[in-house]
């Protein structure tokens, strides 16, 4: 039996296609503005502020606002990027597992620097860092890759090109690698607070394997320079 | 640019206007607002009202008591309203018994648009003629952007309103950037009542809002209550003054009712706002909704009763950091074909 022709069939395929509506949209009227949480920003007199902060003061007080979300708060403990990486962590959204493993790890941190603060000479105590949020943010910093690959292809073969990336995708990927180190190379009896607090003491120390990942990609972004005109963006 | 990115279900109405020359003749129209008027006269006299002041309103509520309906859909109820609101404004049939349309820009297909754009595309050249006679001092100063507080352009919706036309998001950015590419010229104030004519005045959020005074309780200590709610929960908050920073929630502790860090920190968030931890006591009943969308009620109404404790000043930053916006976000339902709100079914090639 001969197939139905290809035009009858593509005729009939629009004639079926429901009109296409939109999919990415949100409760919000797009008027509305996002929350400022930081307290000391409202503190600041009103002579202190440049012309431009005026301006957006004034557009500010006629625009609606969004209401804040309940992992943001104004308490010094609050931190984006640790709000960041516990959503990434969290399994099936067991939040509160989430938060008292990421708590648990900050606290081993703490420990360990501690131990090694009172170990060390006299002059060695101040080099030692013992603010485990200063080490996660340094941490996270040294894992961030700075240029990555993006599979192009050209006349059926795909190459890997290398690409710059953008702010929040280095966040991302040096999260996204520490946790899944984390979550593979490990003993099966150590538990994942002591394992993260290892990776990131390592990574503030530019040592560990997420490190040498990261150098890994930035050698083979190098050796495939010669495939960057590939980019068009 | 601007780059639309999200849209609200207002987006997908009809435009009627756009849709035909007109269903309903002229004559038609006025012998329907004849009788609205002479209906309007009869059911006031049937109120025992007097007929020469009787307001929309006054219809509105004389037809719910002589036709009391118990259907769920308010628009499927009984309605008395000026034709002009019933009928949809539509376009009149724009070419003559010939056939030769009326309006040169007819056969473009969108004529009240591009005659719009070339109106104002002619403002915009008679104001730089002007602005090129002048010479280089009589240039009056660059004028503070007053359009930025205070009024916006017209929506595209409202656009397409009043041209009854269907426009496409291109068409109004391109009209919207020649607006104001028009506002920006030093002379643009020559054609000021013509660029009014398509903005709206945006009034300050704050003047909707009356904040209440403080009561006092029989001891004397000045308190203030308020809800707040979030996705199913629903919470009454009453804030004391000159506590000691207890928090009682349906007659339990805090700590024992809210074990979870993150909840308590969201009750803790507009009192370390305020900077004023440990000088409130507050006794909420909660109910409904899960442990985060009871803490969010709370925050609310802890929130909105605390406005009355505090100068409009700080209010005003309480709802800069999004203290006092009710959330709107709630469960999306689930659809007819797909597993859940978004998951589609597994796709079998075969």
């Amino acid at each position: 039996m001969a197939a139905p022709s290809a035009a009858g069939l593509r005729r009939r395929l629009q004639a079926w296609l429901p009109r296409l509506t939109q999919v990415r949209w949100s409760r919000y009227n797009p008027s509305f503005l996002e929350p400022e949480v930081n307290k000391e920003l409202y503190q600041k007199p009103l002579e202190e502020l440049s012309e431009e902060e005026k301006e957006k003061l004034e557009l500010k007080a006629v625009q609606p606002i969004k209401a804040a979300p309940p992992s943001v708060s104004c308490s010094v403990f609050s931190d984006p990027m640790i709000s960041k990486f516990t959503n990434m962590m969290m399994k099936n959204g067991n939040k509160v597992l989430a938060r008292s493993l990421m708590a648990q790890t900050l606290e081993a941190i703490k420990r360990k620097q501690l131990e090694k603060y009172h170990k060390a000479p006299e002059d060695e105590k101040e080099a030692i860092e013992c603010n485990p949020y200063v080490i996660f943010h340094q941490a996270l910093k040294n894992c961030q890759p700075i240029i990555g690959l993006s599979s192009i292809t050209r006349g059926g073969k795909t190459y890997q090109v290398p690409v710059p990336l953008k702010d929040n995708r280095k966040r991302f990927l040096a999260m996204k690698w520490l946790i899944t180190e984390c979550r593979e190379n490990k003993n099966r009896r150590t538990l994942m607070p002591e394992k993260l607090s290892q990776e990131l003491l390592q990574a503030f120390n530019n040592e560990g394997p997420i490190i040498k990942k990261k150098h890994v990609l930035h050698k083979t972004a190098e050796a495939n320079r010669a495939y960057a005109h590939f980019r068009w963006w | 640019t601007l780059r639309l990115i999200y849209t609200t279900t207002a987006v997908q109405r009809k435009n009627v206007g756009a849709s035909g020359p007109e269903k309903y003749t002229e004559a038609f129209i006025k012998k329907q607002i004849e009788e609205f008027n002479l209906g309007k006269r009869h059911l006031a006299n049937m109120m025992g009202e007097d007929p020469e002041t009787f307001t929309q309103e006054d219809i509105d509520r004389a037809i719910a008591y002589l036709f009391p309906s118990g259907l769920f859909d308010k628009q499927a109820r009984p309605i008395m309203k000026h034709p002009s609101e019933i009928f949809p404004e539509q376009r009149k049939i724009q070419w003559g018994e010939d056939g030769r349309p009326f309006h040169f820009l007819f056969y473009t297909g969108k004529q009240s648009y591009y005659s719009l754009m070339h109106e104002t595309y002619e403002k915009l050249l008679n104001v730089q003629k002007y602005q090129d006679q002048l010479p280089a001092q009589d240039l009056p100063p660059q004028k503070e952007k007053k359009n930025l507080a205070g009024s916006r352009w017209l929506t595209k919706i409202e656009l397409e309103e009043m041209l009854l036309e269907k426009l496409s998001d291109n068409d109004y950015l391109r009209f919207i950037q020649l607006l104001q590419k028009l506002m920006t010229l030093p002379c643009g104030d020559m054609e000021e009542k013509y660029i009014q004519k398509f903005t709206k005045e945006v009034p300050a959020q704050l003047q909707k809002v009356v904040i209440e005074p403080l009561k006092y309780d029989e001891r004397g200590v000045a308190f203030s209550t308020s809800e707040g709610i979030r996705k199913t929960a629903k919470a009454t908050a009453t804030v004391y003054d000159n506590g000691t920073g207890k928090i009682t929630v349906n007659g339990i502790d805090v700590l024992h009712y809210f074990p979870v860090l993150q909840d308590r920190e969201q009750l803790l968030f507009p009192f370390q706002f305020l900077d004023r931890v440990g000088k409130h006591d507050m006794i909420c009943t909660v109910s409904g909704g899960g442990r985060s969308a009871q803490a969010g009620a709370i925050r609310l109404a802890s929130a909105k009763a605390l406005r009355s404790f505090v100068t409009e000043k700080e209010v005003e930053f309480m709802r800069q950091a999004g203290l006092l916006t009710i959330d709107p976000r709630v469960k999306e339902r689930k659809k007819p074909g797909q597993e859940g709100a978004r998951r589609k079914f597994t796709w079998k090639k075969r």
